[in-house]
């Protein structure tokens, strides 16, 4: 996919509607939705519980399709890919951290870190070599060969970290990445964040409930019932 | 670092529930190769029989003597090479659980007829040139720890000595068996000595032969030779039932009844204890994974990849089981052999059972790994994240 350069729209939901059907009731989890977010730059999503931004974060990444509206990422209509091509472009353009059990936990944080590699068409010693480096890059090139029982919760959200880094992704898509932190913890997993948009030119879309992870964004998306409430730059 | 490499840490990321399963395989691939090993071994009798034999016996029943003197009209028939007479004796060595077969026999004839029993050319002589004389096969030699030289000594239970003394019978020959169709674990001996003693009336017991063994001339086929034979006695003095070697064999078989369907039912029961014991475990072990299968998702691994796991995980398990079961049942014939002994004296492992056995094993685990797949792979990965959160 070509990159979009910096300032220009990398992601954007056009009228997304999503309706989940439980038990015959149909509920509107996000109505006719616009979002728009700019390459290279920090979103952060809040909203109270079951607004739907995990939901969000699903779309973008095309692990969930709308039932109405479109999402394009980098230019390419996610909902119209098949499940084959989706998968394929998933590793080569996104790359997801999540709140908690991000790792496999079986393999250590070198081999989680690896995992995605085994997509590409690197080498062994290329694949080993550039979770090597993404493991560098968040701090934890002593720990590669812990498991992530072995880790404190911080040290394994760094490691999906690296494990998001290691695949180069154009867009990482966060969910609560902080939420299970202390604040320590969380104030060097947010710092990271920043130094990728920063320095790597990452785009970040980042769901939080802390009320300081929203200061290390560019912009605020507040979210309400399925709909945008607030949308802003934060100081 | 591969997806096989994950499926293995998967395998042993618990080591006691892997270990019962592999346990578990191995015992059942075990049980049932062996199951079916005794079904092949006696089997293996009828088949290795020779086309060109036939037995004569009574039509009455296997138990009735024939005349002695049918061997020598059947013996200049038409179509008829050679004869060759086989009395069972049914003597005890020492004690009850010794059980094995001896025969009385014509030991020219019976060498001659027999290429399959295998001896050294002077113990052959020496069997022949000694009344009392008897060969052993190979394996009843070990179980009893008996020489050349030896002398056996039997209670009759059939042939009853007025003395009350045992028959005894000197080893002059062990034969060992090319061919199923022979066992290693009879004795031998001549037929003439046991004749001699019942004349003198030293011994009481059934006169004649159990059963006349027959070689066909070349030219003639069995059917004809058994038509004539059957024909000759059909007025009497005592009618005779003569039928192919390999069909001889099968009577005995068929005298344990229904054994094969028996055993038959005991290894599928096998199988399909195992079937879910696997299952059980790979749905399991596939619950706890219902996260990982997620992360695998969203990091762009395709549906494929949670099948390929749980398929590699099971044939890894399932595999090393298999493998150790069948090294168990191979390397078990020579015990199974000694302690079935008598009873199923040829008892080996085939390699079709082998084969069949690990195939079945790897199918059941291509089953058990796939159910847990097939169910992941309807789970969408953002339902699997959430699930498994
Ligand atoms: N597969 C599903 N089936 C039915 N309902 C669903 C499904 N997925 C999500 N929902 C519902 O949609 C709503 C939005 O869910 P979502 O996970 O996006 O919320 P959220 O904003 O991330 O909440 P939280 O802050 O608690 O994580 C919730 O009410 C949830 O119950
Ligand atoms: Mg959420």
């Amino acid at each position: 996919m070509p990159r979009p350069e910096r300032g220009e729209t990398m992601v954007r939901l056009d009228g997304v509607t999503k309706i989940y059907t439980k038990g015959g009731v149909e509920l509107v989890v996000l109505d006719r939705l616009d979002l728009d977010v700019k390459a290279g730059s920090f979103v952060a999503l809040m909203g109270p519980s079951g607004s739907g931004k995990s939901t969000i974060l699903n779309l973008v990444g095309g692990l969930d399709i709308p039932d109405e509206g479109s999402v394009t990422v980098g230019g390419v209509d996610v909902d119209a890919l098949s499940p084959d091509e989706l998968s394929a472009w998933r590793a080569a353009n996104v790359a997801y951290v999540f709140q908690a059990f991000n790792l496999i936990p079986v393999l250590t944080a070198e081999e989680n870190v690896e995992l995605p590699l085994l997509l590409t068409p690197l080498s062994r010693a290329q694949r080993r070599e550039q979770a090597r480096f993404a493991l560098e890059i968040v701090g934890l090139a002593d720990r590669m060969d812990h498991r992530p029982k072995q880790l404190s919760g911080g040290q394994e959200q760094r490691v999906a970290i690296a494990r998001a880094l290691a695949m180069d992704p154009e867009v990482m898509l966060c969910d609560e990445p902080t939420g299970d932190l202390d604040r320590a913890s969380a104030d060097q997993v947010l710092g990271l964040l920043r130094r990728l948009v920063d320095e790597h030119g990452k785009t970040i879309l980042m769901v939080t409930h802390d009320p300081q992870a929203g200061e290390v964004a560019d912009r605020i998306v507040k979210l309400d019932k399925g709909t945008v409430l607030v949308e802003g730059a934060e100081a | 670092m591969s997806l096989g490499f994950l499926a293995w840490r998967h395998a042993w990321s618990h080591p006691v529930r892997s270990l019962l399963t592999v346990g578990a395989v191995s015992v059942a691939v075990f049980l049932v190769c062996f199951l079916r090993s005794i079904v092949t071994s006696l089997d293996a009798a009828v088949t290795a029989s020779a086309s060109n034999r036939i037995v004569v016996g009574s039509a009455v029943s296997l138990f009735q003597s024939l005349p002695i003197a049918y061997r020598t009209t059947v013996g200049e028939m038409e179509g008829v090479e050679d004869v060759c007479s086989y009395t069972w004796f049914g003597g005890r060595y020492q004690s009850e659980s010794n059980f094995f077969a001896q025969f009385g026999t014509d030991p020219e004839h019976m060498m001659r007829m027999w290429p399959e029993v295998v001896m050294p050319a002077e113990q052959k002589r020496d069997f022949v040139d000694d009344r009392q004389g008897c060969i052993v096969g190979r394996t009843l030699a070990d179980q009893f720890g008996w020489k050349i030289g030896d002398t056996v000594p039997l209670i009759g239970t059939i042939y009853r000595r007025h003395d009350g003394a045992e028959w005894t019978f000197n080893i002059r020959g062990i034969y060992r068996s090319t061919k199923a169709n022979v066992d290693e674990v009879t004795l031998f001996f001549h037929w003439d000595y046991l004749n001699e003693v019942l004349e003198r009336g030293d011994a009481d017991g059934p006169r004649g032969t159990s059963v006349l063994m027959v070689k066909i001339a070349p030219g003639y086929t069995p059917e004809d030779v058994s038509l004539r034979i059957d024909d000759h006695y059909a007025a009497g003095p005592q009618r005779t039932r003569t039928q192919p070697e390999a069909a001889f064999q099968a009577s005995f078989i068929s005298m344990l009844g229904n054994l094969p369907v028996f055993l038959g039912s005991i290894g599928a029961a096998v199988l399909v204890a195992l079937f879910f014991g696997v299952v059980n475990t790979m749905t399991m072990a596939a619950r706890e994974r219902t996260r990982s299968m997620g992360i695998l998702g969203a990091l762009g691994f395709g549906r494929e990849a949670p099948l390929r796991l749980y398929l590699l995980e099971a044939a890894l398990l399932v595999g090393l089981g298999a493998a150790i079961g069948l090294l168990l049942a191979w390397g078990s014939q020579d015990t199974f052999r000694r302690l079935l002994g008598t009873q199923i004296p040829m008892y080996h492992v085939t390699t079709d059972t082998m084969v069949a056995s690990g195939v079945v094993a790897l199918v059941i685990a291509f089953l058990a790994g796939g159910i847990p797949a097939f169910q992941a792979a309807r789970l969408r990965a953002a339902e699997a994240l959430r699930r498994g959160a």
